[in-house]
């Protein structure tokens, strides 16, 4: 894909350059400052959200926004703020543990088919292809059937699926980074296979896939959001965005408050793992 | 209540203002259903979407009178049972027509009625397992019966003993009934049924259309055969909030299963009548009574007082209010909807956290314990009913925790009897109650709905309830049943909830019965 | 020849591939909790009736039996018949299979038209405030749930300004773009937005590459370099990308044909899986196999067309 000329095979110093630039760019800035205060949120709601988020008050159901709940109250007149607030733990946690034992996988396996390619690398291809022609969904549906609802089970699903994206991407790149000139070098200096994988290959080969891996932390919230929409992802009484945008799907005329701020905190956390998404682009692309 | 009483003046105005009495016809009735149908027919037809579609194409010999209470004519213009309660004797009303025009004699109710009770077909059949015998002699249908039967009325009034064409089977392509029955429901068209419309269009999973039966037996208010339809036009959206957008913007006239919480919003639109249908559908939660659990650990629901306490520490008001926006009412018989007949009307656990403490100390049950409530996944409703009773039970020291499951996950839990508690639902088929009694006591049908709770007197009066041909008596028995049902507590008696119907003010006349079968035959459309 | 040959090569290698989703899609089911037989006939059923049920379906054969059966069925073309449907698997996709390809296609010639020419503009203006308003109009896009905009969209476009129908599906080409444009653009909102970032990144890349600055060095005119270097490359990344994202693009339908109420493949595929429909859920894995394979041949085809170097891959 990468149509660049070589690229050089020491890259540290020319990085701590580009940091400063990056953190000079407002973009990243945003995307660092959105991602920050969700990471605050995750870690202690508490101290954010002004009410327990799974009190439930018969009295008090579906009112509308007001200073004493800024969100309004949902159908069991729950503390909506505190929901969103409360619900960035678990969402933020699905960003993470969803994306990141894929990616280990994806890059480690991704790196070594790339670099060996032989008949490793045609079952890989047989199995890449198999897994791919599923509809992602699907899978992810009937393995979270066969091990039973729950956030871990989802985690393993994913993973399952998702450890495929990161491969393929890290094998081409590995391939592409082979054909050029530092990589050949490389192998005719007789270095061994592991320093040329991990010193060369991988630091030059590894910034698309850690781009596509700030998508993809995105796209996770959004998978569990629809699989907690179809009840396979987090169990209740646990907020969680897309949960409570199911619920409050069918108050959309009456009480759209309801949909509306888990809506924003889906669609902020994604502009922020994106913004910064584009930043390391930034950062990390290999410059002549 | 004012709804009616305006419709019934109306009708005055009309009668009195016009010399003869003007009725609407014509015109197509557009349906949105949350579920299309897969095979219509009487003895096949197993799930609901199939079984509340059978009654317009396949008309029964008898049916219910519609308050439910008794049972009238219907292909048979008069019946009865003999004294000892072993003979059935009808008399088909002459010059019966099928929807195409060809006649329906009793060949065809021979033919209609083996079917229904070959067990090798229908799942069914079980339900007419006291027939031994059918005959005819002319217009005259005999059942023999191998003991009496207090419900074979009913049975011949509900829809899987409807009339089928002899001629059409015969006919038709496929090496078995199965198959046959696939190819003329495939085929469509009017030679099959003598219901008030019969099948002209079939898209599957899309859309299906019912037309008129010309040949109707039934005749309207103006002397001419019922539907007063021409049509009735269906389509499958699966999505509520979807299916309620559909009816606003005018596309369609009627929605079937409205959410609860959007019946006061529907209600206020002055272009919908927001119809809530006395249903015989109730919800309640089979809890699992076995001295141990599937894993082998000990089952603290075994022990009566904690079902009990659970029962009185659930305030069935407020999740009423929650999740029905106070459309329903707590169940009032343990074994069935309190519209049933034979239903008691108890004060069923009303909430009262003290007995449920006393009962749970006495119990001996240890805080802390977690039990789990297995709800269904994506359902809206699980949801709230999980959140409620998870904060109303924790005074009791019970740390109820969730596992959301699909249908089919939580059907295979309740045969296992791999659950504590779990969400479920039932609506009768037969207008009788013995069906949901068997379903959610009697040994040997379902274990008590999997719950794994014996009552050997309770079974006992069961059987002898089967062939009990004094009304009086039968209803003792009944009685006894459900105070000891109510007393052992194997569910988690919830409520009973009405079929909500928004219906555009352009239709008129059309029902859904206590049973769920959707009834068009009297529905008129003014545009 | 060469070609051919590549064509040839790569249809024997799904042969494997097929296998393996087989065997794979045949034990899963087979694992779910529940069992057809119980969708069949009900809760009410009796577990007598069940186990009859179970009998005739075939499911107490042993599993190498069944899977035997399976495979050799679907050699000689014969995907069984459905549980739920009642009639053969083959029937029921074929025909529901078009409106399912005409939502995809439609959903992604949307977004190649909405996502093509703001991802030029993204670029040439990159850092500026267009570059920023067009990426955070489609990161919204791309933040929500399919479930929730869809609804949206009915809501507003639908139900309150009668632009379009709710929901159903039309007869006809025309009929078709009437009715499957709401559902059609949610799953647009999406991809669109996928393909515009990767499309302007590819853009920039090539905008930045020494090739390039070399060309402008010399003075060519910048519409020339865009029409020879950039949209070339913008061409191959675009295409990789869809041959990509297809199986997501397949996973997107079965949220939003709910939604919308489009009688496709994606609905189906729910509804065979809740109801363990196991011969449906076979044939419709199998079909999705089939076609996101011929989408991934066309997309190296034509990959190899443009950019000779790729032909080995």
């Amino acid at each position: 894909m990468t149509d660049t000329a070589a690229a050089p095979p020491e890259v540290t110093t020319a990085r701590k350059s580009r940091l400063h630039l990056a953190l000079r760019k407002p973009g990243f800035l945003v995307g660092a400052t959105i991602i920050g205060m969700s990471i605050l949120f995750a870690v202690m709601p508490g101290i954010f959200a002004p009410y327990d988020p799974n009190f439930i008050d018969y009295t008090a159901v579906r009112q509308a926004p007001s200073w004493e709940h800024p969100f309004g109250t949902d159908m069991l007149g729950r503390d909506s703020l505190s929901r969103v607030i409360h619900a960035y733990t678990v969402n933020m946690q699905m960003a993470v543990l969803a994306t990141v034992f894929a990616l280990t996988i994806g890059v480690t396996v991704g790196a070594l088919v790339g670099y060996y390619r032989g008949v490793a690398d045609m079952i890989f291809g047989r199995v890449v292809d198999a897994i791919i022609t599923f509809p992602f969904l699907v899978l992810v549906i009937a393995v979270v059937a066969v091990l039973g609802p729950g956030l871990i089970n989802m985690y393993i699903a994913i993973t399952v699926v998702g450890w495929v994206y990161y491969a393929r991407l890290m094998r081409a790149e590995v391939i592409a980074q082979m054909g050029n000139d530092y990589a050949s070098a490389g192998i005719v200096m007789g270095y061994s296979d592991r320093r040329i994988i991990f010193r060369h290959l991988l630091p030059n080969a590894i910034t698309p896939v850690v781009v596509y891996w700030m998508t993809d932390m995105a796209l996770a919230i959004l998978l569990g959001s629809s699989l907690g929409y179809l009840g396979l992802g987090a169990q209740p009484p646990q907020a969680e965005w897309g949960v409570l945008i199911a619920e409050g799907r069918n108050f959309i005329t009456t009480a759209w408050w309801l949909s509306l701020m888990p809506g924003i905190a889906i669609v902020l956390t994604g502009l922020g793992f994106s913004l910064i998404g584009d930043g390391l682009a930034d950062l990390l692309r290999p410059r002549g | 209540m004012k709804r009616n009483l305006t419709a019934a003046t109306l009708m005055l105005a009309m009668a009195v203002g016009t010399p003869s009495f003007g009725q609407e016809r014509g015109g197509t009735m557009n349906f949105a259903r949350y579920d299309g149908s897969r095979l219509i027919d009487p003895i096949y037809a197993d799930r609901n979407p199939d079984i509340w579609m059978v009654g317009s194409l396949f008309d029964t010999l008898l049916r219910s009178s519609d308050d439910g209470k008794s049972i009238v004519g219907g292909l048979a213009d008069s019946f009865t049972v003999s004294d000892d309660g072993r003979t059935v004797t009808l008399n088909l009303q002459a010059d019966l027509k099928f929807a195409d025009g060809s006649s329906l004699d009793a060949e065809d109710v021979l033919f209609s009625l083996d079917r229904a009770r070959n067990p090798d077909l229908g799942p069914w059949a079980g339900m007419l397992g006291n027939v031994a015998d059918v005959t005819a002699d002319g217009n005259t249908i005999t059942l023999s019966l191998s003991q009496p039967d207090p419900t074979i009325l009913s049975m011949l009034a509900t829809f899987n003993t409807a009339i089928v064409n002899k001629d059409v089977f015969d006919a038709a392509e496929g090496a078995t009934d199965q198959e046959k029955s696939a190819a003329i429901f495939a085929a469509g068209g009017a030679g099959v049924g003598s219901g008030s419309f019969y099948l002209c269009g079939f898209e599957q999973g899309a859309s299906m259309d019912f037309c008129a039966n010309e040949h109707h037996w039934e005749m309207g208010a103006d002397g001419k055969p019922l539907p007063y339809l021409d049509k009735v036009h269906f389509e499958i959206i699966p999505d509520d909030a979807t299916r309620i957008l559909k009816l606003q913007a005018g596309e369609v006239d009627a929605v079937e299963f409205v959410p609860f919480s959007r019946v006061a919003e529907l209600d206020a639109d002055p272009q919908i009548n927001m119809n809530l249908y006395p249903s015989t559908r109730i919800i309640y939660s089979p809890i699992n009574a076995r001295e141990t659990r599937a894993d082998g650990s000990a089952n603290p629901l075994h022990d009566v007082r904690v079902r009990q306490a659970i029962n009185y520490a659930t305030n069935k008001e407020a999740l009423i209010g929650l999740i029905l926006q106070g459309a329903g009412q707590p169940m009032r018989a343990p074994l069935m909807s309190s519209s049933t007949r034979l239903a008691a009307d108890m004060d069923l656990y009303p909430f009262d956290m003290e007995k449920a403490k006393a009962l749970i100390e006495d119990a001996g049950f240890e805080a802390g314990t977690t039990i789990t409530l297995t709800t269904l996944a994506g359902s809206a409703d699980d949801a709230t009913i999980f959140a409620a009773l998870q904060q109303m039970w924790a005074p009791l020291g019970i740390d109820l925790v969730v596992e959301q499951v699909d249908g089919a996950t939580r059907g295979a839990k309740n045969r296992s009897g791999e659950f504590d508690i779990h969400t479920y639902g039932w609506v009768d088929d037969v207008n009788d109650p013995s069906q949901v009694t068997g379903w959610l006591g009697y040994t040997p049908v379902r274990h008590a709905v999997g719950t794994g709770w014996e009552s050997a007197r309770f079974n006992e009066l069961f059987e002898a309830s089967g062939s009990e041909m004094d009304q009086a008596k039968r209803a003792e028995q009944y009685a006894e049943m459900q105070e000891i049902y109510a007393e052992a507590a194997p569910l988690l008696f919830m409520y009973e909830t009405p079929f909500a119907v928004a219906v555009s003010t352009a239709i008129d006349g059309y029902v859904q019965t206590p049973l769920g079968a959707n009834i068009f035959s009297r529905a008129t459309v003014s545009r | 020849m060469a070609g051919l040959q590549y064509i040839l090569k790569r249809l024997a290698l799904m042969i494997p591939t097929f296998l393996l989703v087989m065997i794979i899609i045949f034990l899963l089911v087979r694992m779910l909790p529940g069992d057809p037989a119980l969708a069949i006939a009900g809760d009410k059923a009796s577990d007598a009736d069940l186990a009859a049920i179970r009998n005739r379906l075939g499911l107490n054969e042993p599993l190498l039996v069944q899977f035997w059966l399976f495979f050799t069925n679907v050699l000689q073309g014969d995907l069984g018949r459905s549980i739920l449907m009642r009639t053969s698997v083959m029937g029921v996709i074929i025909e529901r299979l078009p409106t399912t390809v005409f939502l995809a296609a439609f959903a992604v010639s949307l977004s190649l038209l909405i996502a093509g020419p703001l991802a030029f503009v993204a670029a040439l203006n990159r850092g500026r405030w267009p570059d920023t308003v067009i990426r955070t109009v489609f990161q919204v896009g791309l933040s929500m749930p399919v479930f929730y905009i869809g609804l949206i969209l009915l809501t507003f476009l639908a139900a309150h300004l009668r632009w379009f129908p709710v929901g159903g599906h039309g007869d006809g080409f025309t009929g078709q773009l009437y009715y499957l444009f709401l559902p059609s653009m949610t799953v647009a909102l999406y991809t669109s937005a996928i393909i515009m970032r990767n499309l302007r990144a590819a853009i920039i890349e090539v905008l930045d590459a020494e090739y390039v600055q070399f060309a402008r060095a010399k003075g060519l005119p910048n519409r020339l370099i865009l029409g020879r270097h950039v949209l070339r490359n913008a061409l191959i990344s675009t295409v990789t990308l869809l041959g990509l994202s297809i199986g997501n693009l397949m996973s997107g339908t079965l949220v939003t044909e709910t939604v919308f109420a489009v009688p496709g493949l994606g609905r189906l595929m729910l509804e065979a899986i809740f109801a363990r429909d196991y011969p449906l859920i076979q044939g419709l894995t199998l079909t999705f196999a089939v076609l996101v394979s011929i989408v991934f041949l066309l997309t190296d085809l034509f990959q190899s067309l443009l950019d000779p170097r790729m032909r080995l891959s």
